[in-house]
């Protein structure tokens, strides 16, 4: 990074946080601090909504996803078009009708005051430990490849995102989701642009993919019905379903972000811009992934991108070897591939046939290469961090973009990182002041500025214990499987709590209560004994939730009167 | 926390084409079911 790059990054990245400080430096009103500003149009809801899923391993794991595994990761997505839908029909309407600050209260509405808080506590016990992956997330891959001190990059973060947050609340998160977001989409389309213009000639975007498919990196839908293989249509359909749904439903960091708004329409056109515009999104930052992988045949690389950690390790003969043998295998996979690209231009199909198999054979032993410099590198240390996909795309920024573009790109991360953090603190200050401290304090209810003092000092201890968090815990290797793991544990059984809301009438508080705790302990117990793709456990936690409501319901005393929660 | 009236709920879309939510979420269904159709597509060609 040079002097360019330090003006491109600090200058949007804190430029942006300033200027969200600035505009909300006057936030008095509870409703706007929780709520956000009460004229915000659709485009800042939709916007807002995004930015907040669009945290900074969608732009560091992602088109590391498409490198190693291909763009089928795009079906974890299949589910969301469905659940906005779903969302925008049923649970937008009834929040905006109850006039709530949190989805939690409508389950205090619906069933009862232990129900509400064991809602709002799974949000809290959820949300508050991904809090401390999506700040350390990317702090530890940027300090890894810049070799900053990554207790500096957490803490700098951190502090950032605290200030905007903490002093203009919900207003200033959507107001600065606008401006990162166009960081974001400047950052990216710049990336693929110079990747285009990196590939060799005449190989184009057509000839590119071409290769990728012929790799097998582009097999973006597949319709096994193997319950073992964790991305499919029916996963992404099924499970991806429940898991929007709980995200997008029943999680305050999104609820938050299209409760508010000038109406009903505006929150609604928010969501169904999202509907139409995120799977089309997430297959081209794939698509990107999968255009790397293609660069990177053709292109000098490292067998090992987390050089730092390589170098770290590598340091006798044995790793040399492996360098030098991955080197030669580049060369003749390059060959291989050039072969390919000729045989296939001859319309020979005996040719071609022949050439692909010898092409992917090529492609396979650089890839066995690379497991076999992985497995040296847990060999040499056991602790070593073996997988290298979320350095790939860094690596294609730090070695090919212009000065400038990389100020840009690293600002993209930068930008991810607090779009997201900002609605997570938000969201939890949120539900802390709402939810349980006004439990505790229901005569300082009506005491709004206190509220508002209140919720400020909750979300700036939950950025604090976010920062704390990133800085003493250890984390799982692949960031963005992580908190998709965490996320799937929790909120099947949230979202159950929420349909039986919705759509079971006769089931009272105490039954979806104690079935919730049931199939929450359900749920762990099968996490930790069970093979199975981990997006299933939305559904049955989700599913477990209803149906023990249901049993539980038979069995006790009828409910004394019904309240469903939908009265005007 | 206090409820409000349900004027807003009456609200058409207001977009260009569409009466009715309905409409709405079916385009939008009808999108997806394009995005899935496309990706096949793109799949059965390249793969």
């Amino acid at each position: 990074m040079n002097g360019a790059d330090w003006v491109v990054l600090l200058g949007t990245i804190v430029g942006i946080a300033a200027y969200g400080s600035w505009r909300t430096r006057h936030v008095r009103s509870l409703n706007t601090y929780l709520r956000g500003n009460a004229s915000t149009g659709w485009g800042t809801i939709g916007l807002s909504v995004m930015a907040t899923q669009a945290s900074a391993i969608t732009f560091l794991s992602i088109p590391g996803q498409g490198f190693e595994s291909g763009i089928g990761f795009v079906q974890n997505y299949f589910g969301l078009p469905l659940a906005l839908i779903i969302v925008c029909a049923v649970f937008l309407p009834m929040y905006r009708r109850l006039n709530v600050y949190t989805a939690y209260e409508f389950l205090g509405q619906r069933f009862d005051e232990k129900t509400r808080l064991l809602g709002a506590g799974l949000f809290l016990l959820q949300r508050g430990l991904a809090a401390g992956v999506t700040i350390y997330a990317p702090a530890i891959i940027i300090s890894t490849v810049f070799d900053w001190p990554l207790d500096l990059v957490i803490v700098f973060t951190g502090l950032l995102v605290i200030v905007y947050t903490v002093t203009g609340g919900s207003e200033a998160v959507a107001l600065t989701h606008k401006w990162q977001m166009a960081v974001i989409s400047a950052g990216m389309v710049t990336a693929m642009v110079v990747l285009l213009l990196r590939l060799p000639a005449g190989l184009g975007l057509t000839g590119a993919a071409w290769v990728a498919g012929a790799l097998g990196k582009l097999q973006a839908v597949d319709f096994s019905l193997d319950p073992s293989r964790r991305y499919t249509v029916w996963t992404g359909v099924f499970g991806g379903l429940f898991l929007s749904l709980s995200y997008f439903g029943t999680d305050q960091s999104q609820v938050q972000r299209y409760i508010g708004g000038a109406s009903l329409r505006e929150g609604r056109l928010g969501l169904m811009f999202n509907a139409m515009l995120k799977i089309p999104m997430q297959f081209v930052i794939l698509l990107l992934g999968a255009l790397l992988f293609v660069f990177y045949q053709f292109a000098p690389h490292p067998v090992f991108f987390n050089q730092a950690e390589w170098r770290r390790h590598a340091q006798d003969g044995r790793f040399q070897a492996i360098e030098a043998e991955h080197a030669g295998a580049v060369v003749q996979s390059q060959s291989a591939i050039r072969a390919w690209l000729q045989a296939r231009a001859s319309d020979d199909t005996a040719r071609e046939a022949s050439a692909r198999a010898a092409m992917v054979a090529a492609s396979d032993r650089t890839h066995a290469i690379r497991a076999e410099a992985k497995a040296a590198l847990v060999a040499a240390d056991p602790r070593a961090k073996a997988t290298d996909s979320d350095y790939v795309f860094i690596t294609f920024i730090l070695t090919q973009l212009p000065h400038g573009a990389v100020g840009l790109l690293v600002a993209v991360m930068f930008a991810a990182a607090l779009s997201s953090k900002a609605s997570e603190l938000s969201a939890l200050g949120t539900t802390t002041t709402i939810d349980f401290w006004r439990h505790v304090r229901p005569l300082a209810a009506a005491d709004e500025a206190r509220n508002v003092r209140v919720a400020r000092r909750f979300t700036a201890l939950w950025g604090v214990f976010a920062v704390a968090f990133a800085l003493f815990a250890g984390f799982a290797e692949n960031l963005i499987e992580a908190i998709n793991i965490l996320g799937s544990i929790f909120y099947g059984v949230l979202l159950g709590l929420f349909l039986v809301a919705f759509f079971l009438r006769r089931v009272g508080g105490s039954a979806v209560f104690f079935a919730a705790v049931i199939a929450q302990a359900l749920v762990i117990v099968m996490y930790f004994s069970l093979n199975i793709g981990y997006l299933w456990y939305n559904l049955i936690g989700c599913a477990a939730c209803i149906a023990l409501s249901v049993a539980l319901q038979a069995v006790l005393p009828p409910r004394a009167g019904v309240n469903e929660g939908r009265r005007g | 926390m206090t409820p409000r009236s349900r004027p807003d709920e009456a609200e058409p879309p207001g977009v260009p084409g569409f009466g009715t939510w309905r409409g709405v979420y079916l385009f939008v269904f009808g999108w997806f079911v394009v995005v899935v159709i496309l990706l096949s597509v793109f799949t059965a060609i390249f793969s």
